[in-house]
């Protein structure tokens, strides 16, 4: 049966309009829990707020778990999805940048736009950072080439690569969220509590 | 004011949302595994396999190949040695033991173009035809017959009787012209050809010379 819109019960016009629908609540949602805050999400770095972390990992695994459910079920077809292609240290270094970028900032580019929607001014500096960097980027493109289309590994997952059970891999992977879950709560506590 | 035994649960909810996450969780990891079934439902590959578009027969085959129709390509998926000796011009050589290696799919599973297995007859182009529907590619076709009835139909089509009708008379001339055009001569088209050899004879003017008549002697002068 699924996903809906490859398999036609959901006709493709509808693609955008449901992106934006998506989009909306997600910016909605992200607002109203308090990540239009660059001391909010900076905390996980300092220790004094975990809210992005147990957020996005409660996030991935909610969906990693319900997919698999859905998928033995029969309601959608796990093999039509997109995998992100790995493109290994285009990845790597990219990753690096916009770690540094989120600790030095407290944005990620998502919430740094939902920010910049309430009217923080540290988030349209952040978007005109953004901007300068993506022109950067696009001058040098042919400098970045190499890297950025080398080192291609194709549309794998860490299931293919290390060849193991994907319900045992998620199995283990939800005791690993549980387990930073518990560990970052006793780091919170430790520290002093912060006011922002 | 929320119950106070609610209240007393709502202090351990995260532990809670935690074990609620781990039984989930061990639950894909307890749950009986089946085999998937791969690749299309069997109901679909028998509407595809019922499908009048299954089959293309000699006649269209030749008649897209003329008309230089450039929406297909032929997989010939016999083995190598056949496919030197007779091909389909501009046919593409897969033998069916290497149909479903990597350099194969490239060939198969797209989009752009119909698909049309050929094999001497169309026996082995329908297991190639299977077992690619199977995979969920698309526009495949079988050459109805295979090269057998290419040879019999196009190359040396049969000469009908006088007693046919005129359908199969225009089949025989469609078919006689398609085979010239894939190489075929044929006795009267030497025939047609060595005209045009022979010199026009320009018959010689005769010009008659009149003899003059004898004047009869005519007596006296």
């Amino acid at each position: 049966m699924g996903p809906l819109i490859p398999n036609g019960v959901i006709p493709y016009e509808w693609n955008n309009i449901i992106a934006i629908i998506i989009g909306i609540v997600f910016g909605f949602v992200l607002e109203a829990s308090g990540f239009s805050s660059s001391r909010k999400l900076a905390g996980v770095f300092y220790g004094y707020d975990f809210a992005v972390l147990k957020v996005f990992f409660t996030a991935a695994l909610v969906s990693l778990i319900g997919i698999l459910y859905m998928d033995y079920l029969g309601y959608i077809n796990m093999e039509q999805l997109y995998v992100h292609p790995t493109y290994l240290w285009g990845a790597i270094i990219g990753g690096v940048i916009m770690g540094v970028g989120f600790v030095s900032a407290g944005f990620c580019p998502g919430t740094s736009l939902c920010a910049v929607a309430i009217g923080k001014i540290d988030a349209i500096v952040y978007v005109i950072g953004i901007m300068v960097g993506i022109f950067i980027f696009s001058e040098l493109y042919t400098v970045f080439q190499p890297l950025y289309e080398g080192y291609f590994y194709g549309n794998i997952t860490l299931m293919d690569s290390f060849g193991i059970n994907r319900y045992w891999f998620v199995f283990v992977f939800t005791i690993i969220a549980i387990l930073a879950f518990v560990i970052s709560d006793l780091i919170r506590k430790r520290r002093k509590k912060i006011f922002y | 004011m929320v119950n106070r035994k609610v209240a007393k649960v709502l202090t351990f909810r995260y532990k809670i949302l935690a074990g609620i996450f781990l039984l989930l969780a061990a639950g894909l990891v307890l749950l009986p595994k089946y085999e998937k079934h791969e690749g299309i439902k069997p109901e679909e590959l028998l509407s595809n396999a019922i499908s009048p578009e299954r089959y293309i027969s000699t006649d269209e085959l030749a008649n897209k190949i003329i008309n230089q129709d450039p929406s297909f390509i032929m997989i010939d998926v016999r083995n190598e040695n056949e496919f030197n000796k007779y091909s389909i011009p501009n046919s593409i050589n897969i033998p069916l033991k290497k149909l479903l290696d990597e350099d194969a799919i490239g060939y198969l599973n797209q989009n752009q173009y119909d698909v049309i297995f050929i094999s001497n007859d169309h026996f082995y182009a329908d297991q190639a035809w299977v077992l690619c529907n199977r995979l969920d590619y698309k526009n495949l076709r079988v050459l109805k017959g295979g090269i057998n009835n290419w040879y019999l139909t196009i190359i040396n089509p049969t000469k009908p009787t006088e007693n046919m009708p005129a359908e199969d008379f225009e089949l025989y001339s469609f078919r006689k012209s398609a085979s010239m055009f894939f190489g075929v001569v044929y006795p009267e088209q030497l025939k047609i050809e060595k005209k045009p050899e022979v010199k026009k004879v320009t018959p010689k003017k005769v010009i008659p010379i009149k003899k003059k008549k004898k004047m009869p002697v005519e007596g006296g002068c």
